[in-house]
């Protein structure tokens, strides 16, 4: 899943090491601009779409696309996310719903420009969601209505073949590991919403194009595989995952583009210098943490409160290592295809099993992990999925899990201090500190 | 024997089997201690009494249990049981998933139709048992129940109950009830009918799968489905209990909740409520009709 790491909200800020995260961060902070000229100030079309759909096919069209979670993360840096709750709950929905996926569409609904990022989101062309859980299509569907559009649903179809090593083949026998019927179901999808938006925005679909850029993207996702494979194997971990997240999800909004490529690359380039240098995220690195779920993105200073009391490193995130088995693929002359077989698990294997467990606990062993960190949002079936049997499977390893109740974008039940102390006495209990 | 798990299953298919008990039952009144150590805070206990009856082993009797991906708790209980006998924690019978695809697209009726095919297929039904199955299952659709008696009847809405115990609070009122049970919603192949004879029955049963869904992530307007039945029944109240699991139907609540006003229809909305409504909803829902009836 993609996801986006936003400026300060509560919390504390997180250090930085590398010179490339405050470029990423600035291209980003930039092309948040572009984004909202040619959205709101010149009317481009435009979509909103979740994570975990086809962006490639919005680049090929040069169709801006807003990412929800990266929506979701924007107006919670604004420290709006506690007055769209109220929305929602004065629209009559609980305050149990999703947090994650509708922070947008209780934007939309509370309808107040002065109020809202961008003066809030104008008409889109289209809204794009895959129907990975219950909600998505609801929530997607009153967003469009509410916007005076159109949702074009893409379906979430079963998956028999289990394969808990998935990650070792995905990469060339993509078609075995993720089902032919998936994978043609999900390409005539995406030729529906090529149709739909050639329709309605004039411009042309390209497959050569998308082939050049699917090759892009493999040699971008090439450079970040790299440089996760040499910070699982340092001693100490040269980064932490406060500026791998970064330097991972900000390329790969825009993955593909020369940008994107260039930056992934003195990425894993800075990665190497401070391996071969012997520098680490932390002076007396001493216990290697993992973490599982989505970011605190308004406490990222959290993964770096323990290194200097304790020497515990956040080493892992999956958002970094995801990029090897997930995105690289060998196209085979069809990366329509390939594309779909990208698309069509990415939420499944990091929250089902086998593939969840089976990733992450051998994930596990080749980053040395000492310890691990799950995030349980109380109110988010999805984001909650698979994390037990993942705990059960890590502690089988030998890797003793906390799991913290807590949302990746509402701060109210969230305390900087005690989340730290929390994490401190886990590892004191576990006899790593 | 096979058992299911789910809403919008090819019923037509099941029945084909001659050899269908039904959805699979539970319990929610009692602990689920093996199936808490598995499955997270979000998972409706339904799915936690039937993880431990797998796990102790009350399943045992079934060669099969079919799970709809129609329902996200459903989907997610097949992969947890699939992992869980692999790992050699759980035994029981085996665990099979069923495609529904709702979206109003023809790759999602065709998509539909292949995993119809795959299914009759693993069950050993041939296209003539299909047919047969069809004609039976048509039989059942043309009586579509009816709830008798003289006194007003109360709707129940929003998400399906465990059982029929938030229609006996509603009796003990003095009202009748009407609406599904979570079971009975499962069981219900919809007063649509599949075609007959039509030469490809896979196709034919997907088609009419497709239209009328009527599962958490059918698409529809589920305001309006809602008043309409209202109507149908000539309820004179609604009842909208949401369990605190419900994370699909819960978002058309507002939408409904106005659609009732609108036809002035009074209503009680019991949100984030315990399963085994023994949080007071009985009080709530006495108060609430014998206000009505005075």
């Amino acid at each position: 899943m993609n996801d986006i790491i936003a400026p300060r909200a509560t919390g504390q800020r997180s250090r930085k090491d590398l010179a490339c995260t405050a470029v990423a961060s600035a291209y980003q902070k930039q092309f948040g601009a572009d984004l909202k000229r040619r959205v709101v100030d010149e009317g481009e079309p435009f979509a909103i779409v979740q994570a975990d759909t086809p962006h490639e096919i919005f680049h090929v069209m040069d169709i801006p696309i807003i990412t929800n979670q990266w929506w979701s993360a924007y107006i919670s840096a604004k420290q709006l996310s506690g007055h769209y709750f109220d929305v929602m709950a004065r629209h009559g929905y609980p305050e149990n719903s999703c947090k994650y996926c509708s922070l947008g569409l209780a934007c939309t609904l509370a309808n107040d420009p002065k109020t809202a990022p961008w003066g809030g989101l104008p008409k889109p062309t289209v809204l794009v969601a895959r129907l990975t859980c219950d909600c998505i299509q609801h929530v997607f569907g009153q967003w469009a209505q509410a916007l005076g559009s159109e949702f074009f649903p893409m379906e979430a179809p079963a998956w028999e073949h289990k394969e808990a090593h998935w990650f070792q083949h995905s990469r060339s026998a993509w078609r075995r590991v993720y089902e032919p019927d998936r994978i043609a179901l999900m390409v005539a999808e995406m030729r529906d919403l090529i149709s739909l938006l050639e329709n309605r925005t004039g411009r042309r679909f390209d497959e050569a194009k998308l082939h050049h850029l699917m090759e892009r993207i493999n040699e971008q996702e090439g450079y970040i595989w790299e440089a996760a494979q040499a910070i699982g194997s340092a001693r100490p971990c040269p980064v932490s995952i406060a500026e791998q997240m970064p330097n991972t999800m900000i390329p790969q909004w825009h993955r593909g583009s020369d940008w994107a490529v260039a930056h992934a690359r003195r990425f894993r380039d800075e990665v190497m210098e401070r391996v071969a240098s012997g520098a680490g995220a932390a002076d007396n690195e001493r216990i290697r943490l993992m973490w599982i779920g989505a970011g605190v993105w308004h406490d990222p200073g959290f993964y770096q409160a323990l290194e200097e009391r304790l020497g515990a490193v956040f080493v892992w995130s999956m958002y970094m290592p995801f990029a090897g088995p997930q995105y690289i693929r060998e196209l085979q002359g069809q990366p329509m295809d390939a594309l779909a077989s990208r698309i069509c698990s990415m939420n499944e294997v990091l929250h089902l099993p086998p593939w969840m467990n089976g990733w992450m606990t051998s994930e596990a062993e080749r980053c040395g992990i000492d310890a691990c960190v799950i995030l349980l949002p109380p109110d988010n079936r999805l984001s909650q999925s698979g994390t037990k049997l993942t705990a059960l499977s890590l502690e089988a390893a030998g890797v003793p899990v906390l799991a913290i109740d807590a949302d990746m974008v509402d701060a109210a039940n969230w305390n900087h201090d005690a989340m730290v102390a929390m994490v401190a006495d886990f590892l004191a209990a576990r006899g790593l500190a | 024997m096979i058992a299911y798990v789910g809403p919008d299953l090819p019923q037509d298919v099941l029945t084909a089997t001659g050899a269908c008990s039904g959805p699979v039952g539970w319990n929610v009144d009692r602990p689920f201690p093996a199936a808490d150590r598995w499955l997270e805070s979000k998972f409706p206990l339904w799915t936690r009494s039937i993880l431990q009856d797998w796990s102790d082993g009350a399943l045992d009797g079934l060669d099969a249990v079919l799970f709809s991906r129609g329902d996200d708790a459903a989907q997610r209980l097949y992969y947890y049981i699939c992992e869980l006998r692999q790992r050699g924690e759980i035994a029981g019978p085996e665990p099979m998933i069923f495609d529904t695809a709702t979206i109003q697209r023809a790759s999602s009726v065709a998509h539909m139709g292949k995993a119809i095919r795959r299914l009759a297929e693993r069950l050993g039904i041939d296209d003539d048992a299909l047919e047969q199955g069809i004609v039976a299952t048509n039989a059942l659709r043309l009586a579509a129940p009816q709830v008798c008696g003289d006194a007003p009847l109360c709707l129940l809405g929003g998400t399906p109950p465990p059982d029929a115990r938030i229609h006996a609070m509603i009796e003990a009122a003095g009202w009748r009830a009407a609406g599904p049970t979570l079971a009975q919603s499962w069981q219900n192949p919809s007063d649509l009918r599949v075609e007959e004879g039509s030469g490809d029955p896979c196709a034919a049963i997907a088609r009419q799968l497709h239209e009328a869904a009527q599962g958490s992530r059918a698409f529809r307007d589920h305001a309006d489905a809602l008043s309409a039945q209202a109507r149908q029944v000539r309820a004179s109240a609604v009842l909208l209990w949401f369990a605190e699991e419900d994370e699909a139907r819960i978002w058309h609540l507002p939408a409904q909740r106005d659609a009732l006003a609108d036809a002035n229809i009074p209503t009680l909305i019991l949100t984030r409520r315990d399963w085994r409504a023994n949080d007071g909803v009985a009080e709530d829902i006495t108060k609430f009709l014998k206000e009505l009836k005075a």
